[in-house]
């Protein structure tokens, strides 16, 4: 299954980079190209979530769980991998929940970062899949000077998880009474 | 206000990514004798090697880094009366600093055509001690075919075939030089690993200084010819007894030991007594000095002992396979740097090449061939065999480790290794609660921009 996962990957590879093109162009033009680009963004951004469900599928049955959940560079690269899928789902969600409305005031500044960010997400996963395979590129190397060496697990310590723990509350809670507002409003 | 939402939100969600990056990778990994755990501070070792060969003999040129000069092994303190042992092996370094440096290259003529591939990993089975799971009596290094089952370190497979195995050539030379227990007499310990690691035929360059009978040593130094009858427990571990001093017990140089020679606390005397090792064991000649931080140590031995049961007999542009391996910072047992294999070729093209002289002792160069040592941590041969390696059909295609492996990746996953169990739990947790963070953030988001757009 490896060879099929290395094709199909590059489908939403490729469909996520172009929808974080997109909305890079339509942060920054009003115009005719910046409408286009949103009228095409959540086209690229649905199929990419499609395609990169069925690419991790797909990769989850590369290896047995027992040599995934073993291996360092087997679990960074499904790390990175569900992050991404989730991430980008995330994105897609919110542009096909809200539309153009989105690219008002603040928000259109949040989704130039959050495409950034997504960007960053999709070229790490990418680089852990091609250090699996054999092809090294230097974005390791670039992640190493930043203070991760790809050959470690990434894992977090008990603290960071319960930081990330009280963090994922706060943000359900702003969630809820945005929407409270908004509905009485 | 939905601006102030909506910027908090983003700042937390970015936030929360920030710690993530900046404390991945700790709170997991340390010490634990208890398990046999100590993890070195430093990961990898350079090693510089050359070889040479005359028409009877071979000579190998190691030097590497140490910091301080490991010549003591185990050592009797006397205190109070009583004559202490201190210096033993244990999981990390020796806490007082006493415990030998060595050097070790294992070295195979092809006849384990494993070792070629995987150099000292092969040698790695279950059970081993110093592992965190050995087994309940000593098991020393071994070869696969040793045992009927791949990851049984008791079921050893009959002796008619151990016997066929080690006459077809299936072991492993190993030269093992020590700072205390060989050096002294200029001499290697001429081993070899197939069922077990063991010594060649003949004696050991060392034996006990010590008298279980009536708990005393058997002998102590010659205050005629060292200056003292002991040396001293401070001077020791301060590192102040140098090479150039008498600091072994060489067996033909020690005079009986006396009880009535008013020892003093902090007298201190080796617990091994050196002598030069006897027949096939004694094969290798060495001089080890250590000097500015670094041990240079070359070792000679006849190409052909005229012992093809116990050594690799060396041929004029024959190729071979070696791998290296170190102890310093007073430790021992598994707590080595190893390299991966190299090809060693006398005067034919190789990882390593020995160039040939005429005379008795070769004019070094100052060309090395280098060589990096890692930390291997526990990673066995049954376990690069199974599920838990990704490549262990690698293996059974016979990939060679160097073609997918680099000494620092593999010293990092020697780490790794250890706590895999614990490691695996964090990594699973981290998995979920990013996946959890970014849900959270989109319903945040969700709310944010919905107001807005309410609004």
């Amino acid at each position: 299954m490896a060879a099929y996962h290395v094709v199909l990957i590059h489908f939403p590879i490729a469909l996520w980079m172009v929808s974080s093109l997109c909305i890079f162009i339509r942060a920054f033009d009003d115009g005719v190209l910046g409408q286009a680009m949103d009228r095409a963004l959540p086209v690229f951004l649905v199929l990419g979530v499609i395609m990169g469900a069925i690419a991790y599928l797909v990769g989850l049955s590369v290896w047995p769980w027992e040599t995934l959940s073993s291996t360092p560079l087997g679990r960074n690269h499904m790390l990175m991998a569900s992050w991404s899928l989730a991430y980008f789902t995330l994105l897609a969600f919110i542009r096909y929940r809200h539309g153009p409305a989105i690219w008002q005031g603040l928000s259109r500044w949040i989704m130039f970062l959050l495409a950034g960010i997504g960007v960053v997400l999709v070229g790490i996963t990418g680089t852990l899949g091609g250090h699996l395979v054999g092809n090294y590129t230097e974005v390791s190397e670039l992640l190493r000077r930043f203070g991760w060496e790809v050959y470690t697990t990434y894992y977090l310590p008990d603290l960071t998880l319960a930081i990330i723990g009280v963090v994922t509350l706060v943000l359900l809670a702003i969630g809820l009474l945005g929407r409270n507002r908004s509905t009485t409003g | 206000m939905q601006n102030i939402k909506l910027t908090g939100a983003f700042a937390l969600f970015s936030g929360a990514l920030l710690v993530s990056w900046v404390t991945h990778g700790t709170g997991v990994v340390r010490d634990d004798p208890e398990r046999n755990i100590s993890i070195p501070d430093t990961l990898t070792v350079p090693l510089q090697v050359q070889a040479s060969y005359n028409d009877q003999d071979i000579f190998f040129r190691y030097r590497w880094p140490s910091a301080s000069m490991g010549i003591f092994h185990d050592i009797l303190r006397y205190e109070d009366g009583s004559w202490i042992t201190e210096g033993g092996g244990m999981p990390g370094p020796n806490p007082f600093g006493v415990h030998e440096d060595r050097v070790a290259m294992m070295l195979d003529d092809g006849s384990v055509p494993e070792f070629g591939r995987y150099g000292g990993y092969i040698t790695i089975g279950d059970g081993l001690a110093g592992l965190t799971d050995e087994a309940p009596e000593e098991v020393t290094k071994y070869l696969p075919m040793t045992r009927n089952t791949l990851g049984q370190w008791d079921d050893m497979a009959p002796d008619s075939e151990l016997a066929q195995l080690r006459s077809a050539g299936y072991f492993l030379d190993l030269w093992h030089w020590r700072g205390a227990r060989s050096n002294p007499v200029n001499e290697a310990d001429d081993q070899n690993v197939g069922a077990g690691r063991d010594g060649d035929a003949g004696e050991a360059s060392y034996t006990t200084n010590w008298d279980s009978d009536i708990s005393q040593p058997r002998v102590m130094f010659d205050i005629a010819s060292a200056g003292y009858r002991a040396l001293n427990w401070d001077d020791v571990q301060a590192g102040r007894v140098s090479q150039e001093q008498t600091y072994a017990l060489i067996a033909d140089a020690a005079v009986p030991y006396d009880p009535d020679a008013g020892w003093q606390n902090g007298d201190l005397l080796p617990r091994r007594v050196i002598r030069p090792g006897a027949s096939s064991r004694g094969d290798i000649r060495a001089e080890g000095r250590w000097a500015d931080g670094y041990w240079d140590v070359t070792l000679a031995r006849a190409l052909d002992t005229g012992n093809p049961v116990d050594d690799k007999i060396l041929q004029d542009l024959g190729t071979y396979d070696v791998a290296f391996a170190i102890h310093r910072n007073a430790t021992g047992g598994r707590w080595h740097y190893v390299s991966l294999p190299f090809s060693l070729g006398l005067a034919r093209e190789a990882d390593i090449m020995a160039t040939r002289f005429v005379g008795t002792m070769p004019q070094w160069s100052d060309t090395w061939s280098d060589v990096t040592l890692f930390y291997p941590g526990q990673v066995t041969w049954p376990s690069l065999n199974s599920a838990v390696h990704g490549g262990a059909s690698s293996i059974a295609d016979r990939v060679p480790v160097r073609a997918r492996h680099s000494p620092e990746q593999l010293a990092y996953y020697g780490v790794e290794h250890e706590f895999r169990t614990e490691i695996r739990r964090q990594w699973l947790m981290t998995l979920l609660a990013g996946i959890l963070l970014i849900g959270a953030f989109g319903v945040a988001l969700n709310a944010t921009i919905v107001s807005r757009k309410g609004a």
